[in-house]
């Protein structure tokens, strides 16, 4: 009895440090999913909603985390690129009735464009001016929309019509919840994958030494560019389904405000390490959902909630390895 | 402390999944549960809270007359912090419930706009009190109407406005919103299609307190009129600024600045300011019980959307005792058919396009710190 | 108005704009230079100082009249006040994160904008507050070009506090004792020097001038919101990299180079004022790639 229950006791304390086995992880893994596949069938339309909304988080701090997190380049704008992804959807299919699918690839390599126009002039900047330099085009990104009758001034764009594929049409929560599961864990894969690859490794060089790495023969400018593109990439595949789920598109989702909210979902749960950064993304996202009942003070409750976090965890919850 | 994230993060799990979950507890009594969508967060919250604040006082004198029905009305307010995200999870979290039975309210129009297609798919009725930019017309599933005088109406009353005062030239400003875009476009439209000139058109930011720039130009440019289109914190500073730097022509402001508050800000330099305003309380003549137990409820003046809202929870009622049921077509099909009936802010007829077949705009001018009626 | 007039009135609002926002971005900059945070709560520090100024300027106004001298004696208890509450904050929320990584400390500051922002919007509702004095509108005219005695006041005061910490930081044994912290902070605990006063004393300094700016803006313009620290807080932030971030005369010339990119950018003939921004932000990135460490930034030196 007493054998067993130290057994036991080992098992909890061993499963508590973090799921070590690869049995324990893909286990793990496996429960995950089920939830999120079951879930439309356990929650109602409300909480579909919520879930969406906190899965585009999800990848779009994921995408974050590959320019701040493996490479270390602090990026204020970030939301420029999400504003890329979902207005080339929304102009392409509203002025020129492209197919939501053609789209796509044109708003990838719009990303990509804009990750080498934003990358460029920072690849010289020590992280404080990357900063600023990135805010500017963040803002810079959200004037134009605001500006331009194309993207629609400062209404935005309108009626954009939800795609379909393969004879089924994406048009409720359930659907899109469905479709960002899908983009989620393509998401994670690829972050995953990126971490352990050579370019990861060239990243995590740069982020702590860029002459040494540069002397160890890393191409720092390529790299650097690269970790930009990427990350455009995730936030402007996020930004064509937000667009294409809300069905209309304004300005004011691609502020200053909104680079900084996906900043706290990659640093809150802790950089660098993929379950921090969904960890960060949720806490985001559902922290101000959950105290709605409170009423009016929910945002001062959470963001006392966030310093406290913050000073006692100052890793983040979940720190990756540095 | 290793062991402290996972029990962290277990608890928040937890508590995430619960707070989603279907409401199992559904209102125990019999009530009719109106939604009212309106910023109780953020820059606009004030709004909100006069409009949330009127619609509770209609609620409170349908139920003391027996309630919709026969239940009394019970209301539920979501929060749409004037953002189009956070707008759309109000609205769901309001259209997940089966037993809202409709929503009133609507302030800022970029965030109302995506929640048209929520209600729309929930066919859940959609008064709307106080957003009224024209691009919410196309955009209407055909659960919502518009209590509110659109964009149209009102840049076409500033116009006529102008056109009495004698004006040629105009100075439009607008804060870059959607709203005031739109009808510092709509009124650059009308303007020149009378045949006069719009000598600057500029965009100001939310909050940026300096004007001097913009003041300096429309000094240079020497307008007849400036029209603000956007709302009275900035307003009340423009005003100021433009005043002081000796700039003595008409000034008009839009509905989103008539405010006792502008006067505050402004202080003398709003006297004989001029305004299109929505029908405020203040100068209904059948609204002075309203804003007697406003104030004595609220210890505040009523906002200029309140009345606007009083009738929209009263509309709602009628609407509901009319279809004789909670079935939202019959309420719909209710809602479209009003005519003839007293309301706050005058009558209430719908256009096809479900919005207010009349304009219900004022021409008000500042005059001691408040506003008074111009006429028509 | 003829050209040249209006390029001179368009000055002048540039100078007043410029003298908020370098005061503004000189405790931005301060603060980086012996903590390298960059303070997101420093523009909400300037808001709170506007608010505490007009609750002293209210409480005292009896006495001293709501006039600049009124103004004044607000503007320096203001900036007593806020100095102290900026050492707190500095004490309980970034004190402790100092051996964190860095990206957290900016989350840390990020968190107390919100934590500020949100508690004064909770106390005003939302609100604008209407800040009441009692300043005449006069001024000299050369011309068609217009100068009020408010404008070269606010120019002034803010020219006085800007030399007054020069002198400071160049003269007392304080200011040399920051400029070495911000060189190199092992450094200084071996000569003798107690960092974490310093440190203090710079927050001191800093929350001061921003609360001097937030009170005197506050009452040129006559409101304050509680969101106004958010908006400031991006131009300090702006003007402080333009300068150099962690050179104060950077910070003054990064201030008065915004305030006056933002009033031309109002007037470029063909381009409308909904393209101030743009502007703004496209020379400031121009003049990064030109000068990476900004205007009047010290190349780093990296020692092997």
């Amino acid at each position: 009895m007493a054998t067993a229950l130290r057994r036991a006791g080992h098992l909890v304390l061993r499963f508590s440090r973090g799921p070590c086995s690869p049995f324990m992880r893909r286990a793990g893994v496996a429960i995950i999913l089920a939830f999120m596949a079951l879930a439309p069938f356990v929650l109602h339309s409300y909480g579909i909603v919520i879930l969406t909304n906190a899965l585009l988080y999800i990848i779009l701090a994921l995408g974050l985390n590959i320019v701040v997190g493996y490479a270390g380049l602090l990026d204020l704008g970030y939301a420029a690129f999400f504003a890329v992804g979902a207005y080339t959807v929304g102009i392409l299919t509203l002025n020129f009735t492209v197919d939501f699918w053609l789209t796509l690839p044109v708003a990838v390599f719009n990303a990509a464009l804009a990750g080498v126009i934003i990358g460029g002039p920072t690849l010289r900047l020590r992280s404080d001016y990357l900063a600023i330099v990135t805010l500017g085009f963040g803002e810079i990104v959200r004037l134009c929309a605001r500006n331009l009758s194309i993207t629609g001034k400062a209404t935005g764009l309108t009626g954009i019509e939800q795609p379909w594929i393969f004879g089924w049409h994406i048009d409720t929560p359930r659907d899109f919840y469905y479709v960002f599961c899908v983009l989620t864990v393509m998401a994670v894969i690829v972050s995953t994958r990126l971490a352990k690859s050579r370019l990861g490794r060239a990243w995590l060089y740069v982020r702590h030494d860029e002459d040494v790495a540069e002397a160890m023969g890393i191409n720092r400018t390529t790299v650097k560019l690269q970790a930009y593109v990427i990350g455009a990439i995730f936030a402007s595949i996020g930004g064509a389904f937000f667009a294409v789920n809300l069905g209309a598109i304004s300005p004011q989702s691609f502020s200053f405000s909104q680079s900084v909210i996906i900043l706290m979902a990659v640093i809150l749960g802790g950089m660098g390490k993929i379950p921090g950064v969904i960890l960060g993304a949720l806490i985001v996202i559902l922290g101000p959902e959950l105290l709605r009942d409170i009423g009016q003070l929910r945002l001062l409750v959470f963001a006392i909630g966030l310093l406290a976090i913050m000073l006692f965890r100052p890793g983040g919850i979940w720190p990756g390895r540095i | 402390m290793r062991k402290g994230w996972s029990e962290f993060t277990k608890k928040f799990l937890i508590a995430a999944v619960a707070a989603l979950a279907p409401c199992s507890v559904a209102w125990a009594d019999d009530s009719i549960l109106i939604g009212v969508q309106v910023p109780q967060t953020g820059s606009s919250a004030v709004r909100g809270f006069s409009m949330a604040n009127a619609a509770a006082i209609a609620a409170q004198e349908i139920n003391a007359e027996g309630g919709v029905l026969g239940r009394k009305i019970k209301m539920m307010i979501a929060d749409a912090a004037c953002d189009p995200q956070a707008a759309v999870n109000a609205a769901s979290k309001l259209a997940a419930r089966h037993d809202v039975v409709g929503v009133i309210g609507g302030y800022c129009s970029g965030a109302t706009l995506p929640t048209l297609k929520v209600y729309g798919r929930a066919d859940i009725p959609f008064v709307i009190t106080a957003s009224n930019s024209t691009k919410l017309i196309p955009a209407n599933p055909g659960n919502a109407v518009m209590i509110n005088s659109t964009g149209d109406a009102h840049a076409a009353k500033v116009v006529k406005f102008l056109k009495k005062k004698r004006a040629h030239t105009l100075a439009i400003v607008n804060e870059g919103d959607a709203f005031s875009q739109d009808l510092g476009d709509l009124t650059a439209k009308d303007w020149k299609q009378e045949g006069n000139d719009v000598v600057a058109f500029e965009t100001v930011n939310k909050g940026e307190q300096d004007y001097s720039a913009i003041v300096t130009m429309i000094k240079s440019a020497k307008p007849d009129a400036v029209w603000w289109t956007a709302y009275y914190a900035d307003g009340a500073l423009l005003i100021r600024q433009l005043r002081q730097a000796g700039y003595r022509g008409i000034i008009v402001v839009c509905d989103g600045s008539i405010s006792d508050k502008l006067f505050d800000i402004a202080g003398g330099a709003a006297e004989g300011v001029f305004g299109i305003s929505a029908p405020i309380a203040e100068l209904l003549p059948k609204a002075a019980q309203f804003v007697r137990t406003y104030k004595a409820k609220y210890k505040s003046a009523p906002g200029s959307f309140a009345a606007l809202t009083y009738d929209g929870m009263q509309l709602m009622a009628w609407a509901i005792d009319k279809a004789g049921s909670t079935d939202p077509d019959a309420i719909i099909k209710a809602l479209a058919s009003v005519n003839g009936q007293e309301w706050l802010t005058g009558p209430i007829v719908f256009t096809k396009d479900k919005t207010l077949a009349r304009s219900n705009f004022i021409v008000v001018e500042g005059k001691g710190g408040h506003w008074v009626s111009v006429g028509e | 108005m003829i050209l040249s007039d209006i390029i001179a009135q368009q000055l002048v609002n540039g100078l007043v704009l410029g003298s908020v926002y370098a005061l503004a971005a000189l405790g931005y900059t301060m603060i980086f230079g012996v903590i390298k945070l960059l303070n997101f709560a420093h523009g909400d520090i300037y808001m709170v100082g506007g608010f505490v100024g007009f609750m002293i300027l209210s409480a005292i106004s009896s006495l001293v009249g709501e006039g600049w001298i009124g103004i004044f004696c607000a503007m320096f208890l203001s900036m007593l006040a806020v100095g102290c509450f900026g050492v707190l904050i500095e004490r309980l929320a970034y004190h402790p994160m100092l051996s964190a990584p860095r990206l957290s400390i900016l989350i840390t500051a990020l968190a107390v904008s919100l934590v500020l922002q949100n508690a004064v919007l909770a106390l005003t509702g939302g609100e604008h507050t209407a800040f009441r004095t009692d300043l005449g509108f006069d001024g000299v005219e050369l011309g068609t070009l217009f100068i009020t005695y408010n404008q070269i006041i606010l120019v002034a005061s803010a020219a006085a506090l800007m030399i007054a910490l020069e002198v400071f930081v160049a003269h007392t044994r304080y200011g040399r004792a920051m400029r070495a912290v911000a060189v190199d902070k092992d450094m200084c605990r071996l000569m003798g020097i107690n960092v974490e006063t310093i440190i203090g004393v710079t927050f001191f300094i800093g929350s001061a001038l921003a609360a001097a700016a937030g009170t005197m803006a506050g009452a040129y313009y006559g409101s304050i919101w509680y969101f106004m620290g958010f908006l400031i807080g991006i131009k300090a932030f702006t003007a402080a990299v333009i300068g150099g971030i962690g050179s104060i005369p950077g910070a003054m010339l990064g201030g008065l180079m915004l305030g006056l990119l933002e009033a031309f950018g109002t007037q470029i003939p063909g381009i409308g004022s909904e393209w101030k921004d743009v502007f703004s932000f496209s020379v400031l990135i121009l003049v990064l790639v030109f000068k990476p460490t900004g205007i009047l930034g010290k190349s780093e030196q990296e020692r092997m």
